[in-house]
């Protein structure tokens, strides 16, 4: 049952490593039990794509917002009090009618946390990582549901611990009448990976 | 998250953590799974918080632990934090913090301490009583 033991565990078996653990790295005095609760509790219900949204809907409603989004996107984010960690450093990528972009993290699963949150679980697999490089067009229409048209352009983005990508989806037509808070409405999590629309 | 609540110790204990973990695989659509999901993530934040290592030494050894599962004979289903665990358990051991064989042995405990022994049965009468210290 080491590290490296390939042996399929059940839940009921790393439930238990992980308490064992736990426990044990608390007798050490590693950590503290309060310390783990914190940290659990901090993850818990919060962080979540709402937030990218926020940014999307404040980009289609203001050009100038908009210009210094795509210029730095990790400072015009800070500007709504979203993310401003150091070291890091966010792309937003535009999708227009004639390019359509979509990201990934070919190594593991690089993700702009302070935007979108917790990357769902097959933005981690192994499947998606590999095939939405070689095949975006065919992964998009077969596992999201999601057709491009022939006549736009894919660019699938790679993201890394030094530069994390995310997408800016276009504003639907017929959304000139909305206000900035119910066009956040609109922004799905997908748009802003790229494997999904906007809602309408 | 607005910049007032931003400026709260949760908002500033979140950032710092996200700052470690915009860079790593995350969670699932509900962020956690399971809650021995959420509590390994804790623990991996919190012994790099007390200087147990360096954050760049649990990304690499996640990093393996991916790898390797993905050199695999495909027979495992992939899980994740199941890689996270193997992370924490390997940079905590290289670091001398952890004895595999007493992890083992410990493990065994909890497996074999019924969970909740009590717990399926309906207790009907109070646990504990506390007597009045007096009586009119």
């Amino acid at each position: 049952m080491g590290p490296t033991d390939t042996r399929l565990r059940t839940q009921e078996e790393i439930t238990a490593r992980v308490k064992a653990l736990e426990a044990l790295l608390i007798e050490k005095g590693v950590m503290t039990a309060a310390a783990v609760d914190r940290l659990a509790e901090i993850y818990e219900n919060e962080v979540g794509p709402q937030l990218g949204a926020k940014v999307v809907a404040k980009a289609w409603t203001d050009p100038e917002f908009k210009a210094r989004l795509l210029d730095n996107a990790t400072a015009a984010c800070a500007e709504l009090g979203i993310g401003g960690l150091q070291g890091e450093d966010m792309v937003v990528v535009e999708n227009s009618p004639t390019v359509h972009n979509v990201i990934v993290c070919t190594l593991c699963s690089c993700y702009p946390w302070p935007v979108l949150g917790l990357p769902p679980n097959w933005y981690k697999m192994p499947a998606y990582r590999s095939r939405i490089v070689r095949e975006p067009r065919k992964v998009l229409a077969e596992d999201f549901g999601f057709g491009v048209p022939d006549d736009v352009e894919i660019r699938v983005w790679d993201s890394s611990s030094e530069l994390r990508y995310w997408v800016l989806p276009e504003r639907p037509p017929g959304t000139e009448g909305l206000s900035e808070k119910e066009l956040e409405a609109l922004v799905t999590r997908d748009s802003m990976i790229g494997v999904g629309a906007v809602a309408s | 998250m607005t910049a007032r609540q931003d400026a709260t110790e949760l908002g500033d204990a979140r950032r710092r953590v996200e700052a470690l973990v915009c860079d790593l695989p995350g969670g699932s659509e509900q962020a956690f799974d399971q809650p021995w999901e959420l509590r390994a993530f804790a623990m991996a934040v919190a012994a790099y918080h007390n200087g147990h290592y360096e954050w760049s030494e649990f990304q690499l050894s996640l990093v393996d632990a991916i790898r390797r599962w993905e050199q695999g004979d495909g027979g495992e289903p992939w899980r994740y934090y199941e890689h996270w665990v193997t992370a924490l358990e390997t940079v905590l051991s290289s670091r001398g913090l952890l004895s595999e064989a007493l992890l083992d042995d410990e493990t065994r405990v909890v497996l074999a301490t019924p969970r909740n022994a009590n717990h399926h049965k309906a207790h009907r009468e109070p646990v504990a009583v506390s007597p009045a210290i007096s009586r009119t």
